[in-house]
């Protein structure tokens, strides 16, 4: 008698838990996305690099732990300024060379950088899986049925104030509204006494500044290894189709969709095919809606 | 003689291989409003671009107040005083009124004075002040040209240059404009006019001149040009 009326709660609570965990997932998605999307939007320039920047951001935070003591939380701080310098320097001496070409010349570049990046990863820190093992970690806690894993949980919420921050600095700072006039509109933008190379410096420094926090955040749910940049720069690709360029929201969209497709896909064929799912819907959106769900827009 | 406020003096530009201006000389004085007529593709456009540093000019200066500014970069030339109204207003599209006018201040430090002149603008045009929050795309034509304006003044320019003021716009918005521009003529700005409606021209101009093919081809008071045969042919449509 009972089981019949107690098996849908059961399915019910199942799917609110793979709902959680998809978005847990998928506000880290939205920060790993969202300094990508920023690059694409002003610079229209396809980073590459993206991946690697995560990883190294991860690195940042696994050494920091490791030798310093410092939780990867802080570390956010530590590996977003050391990847805000880089992305600077690698933007101001490099990429701002070519930075008018076609798209392709930009992508190459960056590619090329990329190898490099990538594989004096591997040589530094060899390609072996490492992970950090918290002394103290938060656990999980269960709140209404539902298993709350909490180190993930602050993880994304931190990763979701970060994207807030950034937000605001593009809409209420002098650099921020330089930054969207640039995207806008660049000649304007000169005229108004922009210098558009550094704000394009800037930009590119802001976005690897943003993955190289999420990095630091992943550090603690990823295995880390320079192996893993490809899928970062994956996601972050395919939450900007979904989410749509350039956007903010668009980022937080995309990365929240992208986390609950993969969570809801994991159970429906295979933990090991959550992502297939996501570049499948990637390619059928490309066919019908290529602005992504969000469209193609500002800051907002 | 003492030299004049703005003086352009053999300015030769193009782009690449094609060159648009042959050694243009132009002169404004300070308070005087001066507006540059011709044509479709005499290279007037190009001739504010290659003032404000957007076209770096293959030979030939600009100076403001006995100041190089030929080959500066754009901010560079925007601080010595330096503005432009681009053609077609070139707004910044998703950002509001206010950061669109917040952006002319962009190398001024934010301080009081930019409130202030912040306030200034929107008594000018209080229609701005209406739309204060509003994404400046929905702006109409004549909207967008207040805030395009009052964008520039911003910077508290000592030179206006204007490219195309009625552009796209009806007659009565185009008057309402020009009353502004002599305000702001009045508070002390010198202004450089380019315009296609030659008669709205002449009437807000102290003096013009004539760019055809890429050279100066005439110069004088407005009520001279606005006689001269040549001009009333070409540009008035002989009435
Ligand atoms: N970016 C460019 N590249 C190459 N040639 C250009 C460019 N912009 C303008 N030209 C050429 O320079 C010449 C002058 O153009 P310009 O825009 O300065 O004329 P204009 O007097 O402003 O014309 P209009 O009244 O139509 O605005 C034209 O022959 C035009 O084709
Ligand atoms: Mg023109």
């Amino acid at each position: 008698m009972v089981p019949a009326a107690i098996e849908p709660t059961r399915y019910s609570m199942l799917y609110a838990q793979i709902l959680l965990n998809g978005l847990v997932l998928g506000g880290l998605y939205a920060c790993i996305a969202v300094g990508f999307s920023l690059v694409w939007g002003v610079l229209n320039v396809i980073n590459i690099l993206h991946g690697s920047f995560v990883v190294l951001g991860s690195y940042i935070a696994y050494f920091a732990y490791v030798h310093l003591g410092i939780h990867p939380f802080l570390s956010v701080i530590l590996a977003g300024g050391a990847l805000f310098a880089l992305g600077y320097v690698v933007q101001a001496g490099l990429i701002n060379r070519v930075v008018g070409a076609p798209v392709l010349t930009t992508l190459v570049l960056t590619f090329g950088l990329d190898l490099i990046l990538n594989n004096g990863m591997i040589v530094a820190f060899t390609a072996d899986y490492r992970t950090v093992q918290l002394a103290h970690p938060l656990g999980s806690t269960v709140v209404g049925g539902l298993v709350l894993p909490l180190d993930r949980l602050v993880a994304m919420l931190l990763a979701c104030v970060l994207t807030v921050i950034l937000y605001f600095v593009l809409v209420r700072s002098s650099i921020g509204r330089a930054i969207v006039a640039v995207r806008m509109d660049r000649e304007a933008a000169a005229l108004m006494g922009v210098n558009v190379k550094r704000i394009y410096a800037i930009t590119f420094g802001l976005g690897a500044l943003m993955a190289g926090a999420a990095g630091s955040l992943l550090s603690l749910i990823f295995p880390i290894s320079p192996l893993n940049g490809s899928e970062f720069l994956g996601i972050a690709f395919i939450v900007c189709v979904l989410g749509g360029l350039g956007s903010i929201s668009g980022a937080i969209v995309g990365g929240l969709a992208l986390g609950a497709i993969q969570s809801f896909g994991a159970l429906l064929i295979g933990p090991q095919h959550g992502l297939t799912i996501a570049f499948v819907l990637l390619i059928i959106l490309l066919i019908f809606k290529p602005t992504g769900i969000m469209g193609r827009r500002g800051y907002e | 003689m003492a030299e004049p406020f703005f003086q352009i003096k053999g300015l030769e530009s193009g782009y690449g291989e094609i060159r648009v201006l042959w050694g243009v000389d132009l002169e404004v004085n300070r308070g005087e409003i001066v507006c540059l007529i011709g044509s479709n593709g005499a290279g007037k456009t190009t001739l504010l671009r290659t003032v404000s540093g957007l076209v770096k000019p293959a030979a030939g200066s600009v100076r403001i107040e006995g100041e190089e500014l030929a080959g500066l970069e754009c901010k560079d030339i925007l601080s010595a005083g330096v503005a432009h109204v681009p053609e077609g207003r070139r707004l910044f599209r998703t950002m509001s009124v206010r950061d669109n006018l917040l952006m002319g201040a962009y190398l001024r430090r934010r301080d009081k004075s930019v409130d202030e002149d912040l306030e200034r603008v929107m008594t000018m045009f209080p229609r701005l002040a209406e739309r204060a929050n509003q994404d400046a795309a929905t702006l109409s034509g004549g909207e967008q040209q207040m805030c395009a304006i009052g964008r520039s003044i911003m910077s508290r320019p000592k030179l206006l240059m204007i490219d195309e003021l009625s552009l796209g716009l009806a007659p009565r918005a185009v008057e309402l404009l020009g009353e502004s521009l002599v305000e702001i003529n009045k508070a002390g700005v010198s202004i450089l006019l380019v315009e296609q409606d030659v008669m709205t021209a002449l009437d807000l101009a102290h003096r013009g001149y004539v760019l055809d093919r890429g050279r100066i081809v005439m110069a004088a008071p407005s009520e001279e040009l606005r006689e001269a045969p040549a001009v009333r042919e070409a540009y008035i449509g002989a009435s």
